[in-house]
């Protein structure tokens, strides 16, 4: 019973968090600055990482953030629920704010190996411990890892990455697919809840 | 055109979701996505993964950016505030003037209720007064259907009783059915007495006087007990509340039956 209390409590909260995010949203859409604000809070830290991981500079990442969310804030009219979560909306604004920052500036290159940068060496600003990575993804097998990290973190393109991990591209979208399917497992819950979602809507 | 095999099998959701493809590619899958609940379900499950994995691996920016991001666009929604504001303020009087009509509707509808409930409560008073007049003319009538059966009884026979000296002016009609053993009588015109007095109705029965009961004050029809062998009826005048035995001198009217 204990369990089952637990189970509907756990729903309950993230059925109100869908809601509140749903209406976050709207109120964003309709230019109310506290929604922003709620939902910097919630997601910067999962966009300044993944900027931070692609520029490899602080300083940089700092103002590509800001960037990412005036844009988030000017162009809010433009996302539409039924074409994916807000988070992925935001995910794809911060990557290509990055590579359109890199690729005017010079510095997104291809070179021999194919990684994205110029300059091979780690500059002496970045705290390493913001390019370790952490949680269920540091459970996967190493090559799963890898991949996901190159697409997701890096902002390489599957291209881009299959020759990077010199394996065929049929390959490594099966090594996507697995990884994916790993995190999934892992996060099973999150994944029971968004079905039951899919259910009631 | 782009089928769901095609799309499932080539990784293309999971390309989708990092932002890789270019704009034709992406309308095809939104075309697909609207009519396909499993592949929503399949866009949601690696939209959540790619997220949590995102929040799990979150890195917290300076404080002062966020302070910084919220003052710019401040700035920049200044630069159109006037026209806006002009417009909302529009808005705000269309609104205030909806709130004031729907308060004074209220009102008003607040006062019609009170007046109809205080219309309510009055008819029904005089509902409970009418149901209370029609339980008595209910009564009334059922006893006056009773007398009349009883009256109108073709065994019922029919003697009159006339005051002597000491009432000339008291007649009772009595009615008498020896097959139900009834006695009723009118004593509409029987003379009213004080109150320590009053009239008492006796039977004959062998020359002893057998006590039929006091006749009611005020009362016009009424039935007193049948006496078996009966030869006359009498009515005397006794002590309020009636007597054992007859006061002979104080009779008032006797009737001998047939």
């Amino acid at each position: 019973m204990f369990a089952l209390d637990e189970l509907a409590v756990t729903f309950g909260k993230f059925l109100t968090q869908m809601q509140d995010e749903a209406l976050l949203i709207k109120q964003l859409q309709a230019k109310e600055e506290r929604a922003l604000s709620l939902l910097y809070d919630k997601y910067s830290g999962a966009l300044y990482s993944v900027i931070i991981k692609m520029t490899r500079d602080e300083a940089l990442s700092q103002d590509l953030l800001q960037e990412t969310f005036i844009t988030i804030w000017d162009k809010s009219h433009q996302y539409n629920p039924e074409k994916g979560r807000f988070y992925t909306w935001t995910y794809r604004i911060a990557k290509n704010k990055v590579l359109n920052y890199l690729r005017k500036n010079d510095i997104l290159i291809q070179t021999d190996d194919l990684s994205v940068y110029k300059n091979k060496e780690e500059p002496e600003t970045i705290n390493r411990n913001f390019l370790e990575l952490n949680g269920a993804i540091t459970k996967l097998d190493a090559h799963h890892q890898k991949a996901i990290e190159l697409v997701y973190f890096k902002g390489l393109t599957h291209r881009e990455a299959h020759a990077q991990m010199d394996v065929p591209l049929g390959t490594f979208k099966s090594y996507i697919q697995q990884a994916l399917k790993q995190l999934r497992k892992t996060y099973a819950k999150i994944v029971v809840f968004l079905l039951l979602m899919i259910d009631v809507m | 055109m782009m089928t769901k095999k095609e799309l499932l099998e080539n990784g293309l959701l999971e390309q989708y979701v990092l932002g890789e493809l270019d704009t034709k590619q992406n309308e095809a899958i939104e075309k697909l996505l609207k009519s396909d609940a499993e592949l929503k379900a399949k866009l949601e499950g690696i939209e959540s993964s790619f997220e949590k994995l995102a929040i799990e691996n979150a890195i917290n920016p300076p404080d002062f950016i966020k302070p910084g991001l919220l003052s710019k666009i401040e700035k920049a929604d200044t630069l159109i505030s006037p026209k806006e504001n002009n417009n909302s303020r529009t808005w705000l009087g269309i609104a205030a003037s909806f709130a004031a009509f729907f308060l004074l509707g209220s009102i008003w509808l607040y006062s019609e209720l009170n007046t109809v409930k205080e219309d309510l409560r009055i008819v029904g008073d005089q509902n409970e007064a009418l149901q209370k007049d029609l339980d008595g003319i209910t009564k009334n009538y059922d006893e006056a259907s009773k007398w009349y059966a009883a009256l109108s009884n073709p065994n019922a026979e029919q003697y009159v009783l006339k005051g002597n000296l000491l009432a000339p002016e008291a007649k009772i009609v009595s009615f008498v059915n020896h097959e139900n053993k009834s006695v009723i009588i009118n004593a509409q015109n029987l003379p009213n007495l004080d109150a320590e007095h009053d009239y008492q109705m006796w039977a004959d029965v062998d020359g002893e006087m057998i006590n039929m009961g006091v006749i009611p004050k005020n009362t016009k029809l009424m039935a007193m007990t049948y006496i078996d062998d009966a030869e006359s009826l009498n009515i005397t005048i006794e002590p309020f509340g009636g007597n054992d035995h007859p006061t002979v001198e104080r009779l008032i009217s006797n009737v001998y039956l047939n």
